[in-house]
């Protein structure tokens, strides 16, 4: 090997053994997922010798995870569509009109980058105690809105920018409102920006894991992050069911993550500013 | 006609004027729309106000209270004694150093481990990397709470894989997070783990906004790989590099969940950070207005230091 090849390939050689560090608890849990408690005991890099299903079964039924499952989707749904479709007019709003205050309301909506959730999660959980929200699905939905609403702002604000004002004149010269012109030109040209804000909103609403530990003390109203830690803390010692209900919660966001990969890295780039 | 295809909010907004200037020179942009700004924003305005804006002027309040948190009439002001209480309070100085200790692993390290990958990757021009760094940010989109599962059982000293590869070896290992001395390094190792791939993406990104003709120009006057690395690499990435240490170091003063699923503060009080302890005493002591004060001091700690470190690393108008 010459000197000129012997630099790349330390390079590609390291490179490889980060991406290896970086993946294989992962790979490590689904092999355990898949294995008896046994088997685990020989191996962890081995192939589970007849695949182990009812792992998935017992963490599924008996370790509720079928229900925070369910609960971690609703509470997705329940943020990600209302908090695209609203930060896509306050967007919208301070990136099309000229009106009184709009700085000053700008900079109020930008403030939820800066304070975080620690900051404001005690009278958080006594004013959803008053609202007798607490052990309920909206004490995660209706709070996860609200701190959307900044990092959504501020990204749907820029890609309406972007998009050439001849464009939004000549729907208003066709006569279309402004309602028209936001969700029949504008949106669709927002599309790709809309697309990374989504799904930013989903991973951060997937992981979520202070709110939900506070306000919800009710199994029932478990999500997964949540769920997985009690089920941890009570079934110590069997690995495979544990490692069963760690796949369920991060498959999802492989798959997520295989087919959104260049709006997920335009979104953590983006995602650096909120705190 | 496209949209310009760049994200990057400078960018953007940069673009967009651009656009608008030579066709509508002496109009100012944006329309007056009467009220109509106003409705859009308002759903918005009042879901944000409700439960950030207000939650958050009701810290400031609370903390200024002795409340047990059961009914409203219990609660008294007391001033800002449950600020003089954090400082004098052992436990919370205790946490607080923990934070600090847990900077160089979830800040320097993973800074140094995605930096140098990236480096190299941008100045040798490697093929492939693109595919590999797929791989590397995996763990950063992870809930911190199954990271923390993982890497308990991972590390666990009795039916985990690390200590029975290392007793195989003939070591005899540490019980890591259950060890005093162990546990709080290991936090942070695992901390270091979670972050760097996040690091690499973001250098991988603002190496491809450094014109190459720098790289031509340092290759022309005889540099080699550390002075280009130096000389162009290093200037060209001090935004994301302020970026980076700002939000890894934001991370460490904030630090709840990894550590509520390893070691949940312990053994003893090894692993207590400030959200843990901030949490522990508003609930689990029934101290609302003291944890708030708490809550509030992390927020101002956090926002103090992330803005130091983009003022002493970031741009200065340049």
């Amino acid at each position: 090997m010459t000197r000129r090849q012997i630099g790349p390939a330390i390079a590609y050689i390291v490179l490889i053994l980060g991406c290896v560090i970086a993946i294989a608890p992962f790979i490590v849990t689904i092999l355990a997922s898949l294995k008896t408690s046994g088997e685990l005991v020989r191996g962890i890099f081995s192939l589970p010798e007849d695949a182990q299903w009812k792992n998935y079964v017992q963490a599924w039924r008996d370790g509720h995870f079928g229900r925070f499952f369910l609960n971690s989707i609703i509470v997705v749904v329940g943020v990600v569509i209302p908090s695209v479709v609203m930060s896509t007019m306050t967007g919208y709003a301070f990136a099309r009109f000229r009106f009184r205050g709009a700085g000053a309301l700008f900079a109020y909506f930008l403030l939820g980058l800066v304070i975080p959730l620690q900051a404001l999660v005690v009278p958080l959980y006594y004013l959803l105690r008053e609202m007798h929200l607490l052990d309920s699905l909206w004490a995660l939905i209706l709070p996860q809105i609200a701190m959307s609403m900044s990092f959504g702002t501020l990204l749907m604000r820029q890609a309406f920018l972007s998009v050439p004002r001849e464009i939004m004149e000549a729907a208003t010269v066709d006569g279309a409102s402004s309602w028209t012109t936001l969700w029949q030109v504008m949106f669709p040209l927002a599309r790709p920006m809309v697309g990374t804000t989504a799904l930013m909103f989903f991973i951060w609403t997937w992981n979520e894991f202070l709110l939900p530990l506070v306000v919800n003390i009710d199994p029932k109203y478990h999500t997964l992050p949540v769920g997985l830690l009690y089920f941890q803390q009570r079934w110590t010692s069997n690995i495979p069911v544990i490692a069963a209900g760690a796949t369920i919660i991060f498959l999802p966001l492989v798959a997520m993550f295989l087919l959104f990969q260049r709006q997920l890295v335009e979104g953590i780039t983006q995602g650096a500013v909120k705190g | 006609m496209q949209a310009p295809s760049s994200n990057e909010p400078g960018e953007l907004i940069a673009g967009a004027t651009s656009l608008v200037a030579p066709v509508a020179p002496r109009r100012r942009r944006g329309l007056s729309g009467g009220i109509e700004p106003y409705l859009y924003l308002l759903p918005g305005f009042l879901v944000f106000t409700l439960f950030v804006a207000i939650p958050t002027v009701g810290s400031i309040i609370l903390s200024l209270t002795a409340w047990n948190g059961v009914s409203w009439d219990t609660a008294t002001f007391i001033g800002l004694d449950n600020y003089i209480k954090a400082i004098t309070d052992h436990r919370f100085q205790i946490a607080f150093w923990h934070n600090i200790v847990l900077v160089p692993y979830f800040v320097l390290l993973p800074l140094v481990i995605g930096l140098v990958p990236a480096a190299v990757v941008h100045q040798l021009q490697l093929r492939g990397a693109r595919w590999l760094q797929a791989g590397l940010f995996l763990p950063y989109i992870m809930p911190g709470v199954l990271i923390g599962v993982v890497w308990a059982w991972i590390l666990n000293p009795i039916f985990g894989p690390v200590n029975k590869i290392l007793k195989q070896l003939g070591f005899s290992p540490p019980t890591w997070l259950g060890d005093f001395t162990w546990a709080l390094p290991t936090v942070g190792m695992i901390g270091a783990w979670a972050a760097y791939g996040f690091c690499y993406v973001i250098f991988i990104a603002g190496l491809q906004k450094i014109p190459s003709e720098l790289y031509e120009a340092a290759r022309l006057d005889g540099a080699n790989t550390w002075h280009e690395f130096v000389s162009v690499t290093l200037p060209g990435l001090r935004r994301e590099i302020a970026v980076v240490l700002s939000v890894n170091l934001i991370n460490a003063l904030r630090a709840f969940d990894i550590i509520k699923a390893t070691t949940d503060g312990g053994p003893g009080d090894r692993t207590q950070v400030m959200a843990l302890y901030m949490i522990n005493t508003a609930f689990g002591s029934r101290q609302a207005g003291y944890g708030t004060a708490i809550a509030v001091l992390l927020a101002v700690i956090t926002l103090v230091g992330s803005m130091l470190v983009l003022r002493l690393f970031g741009d200065d108008d340049d």
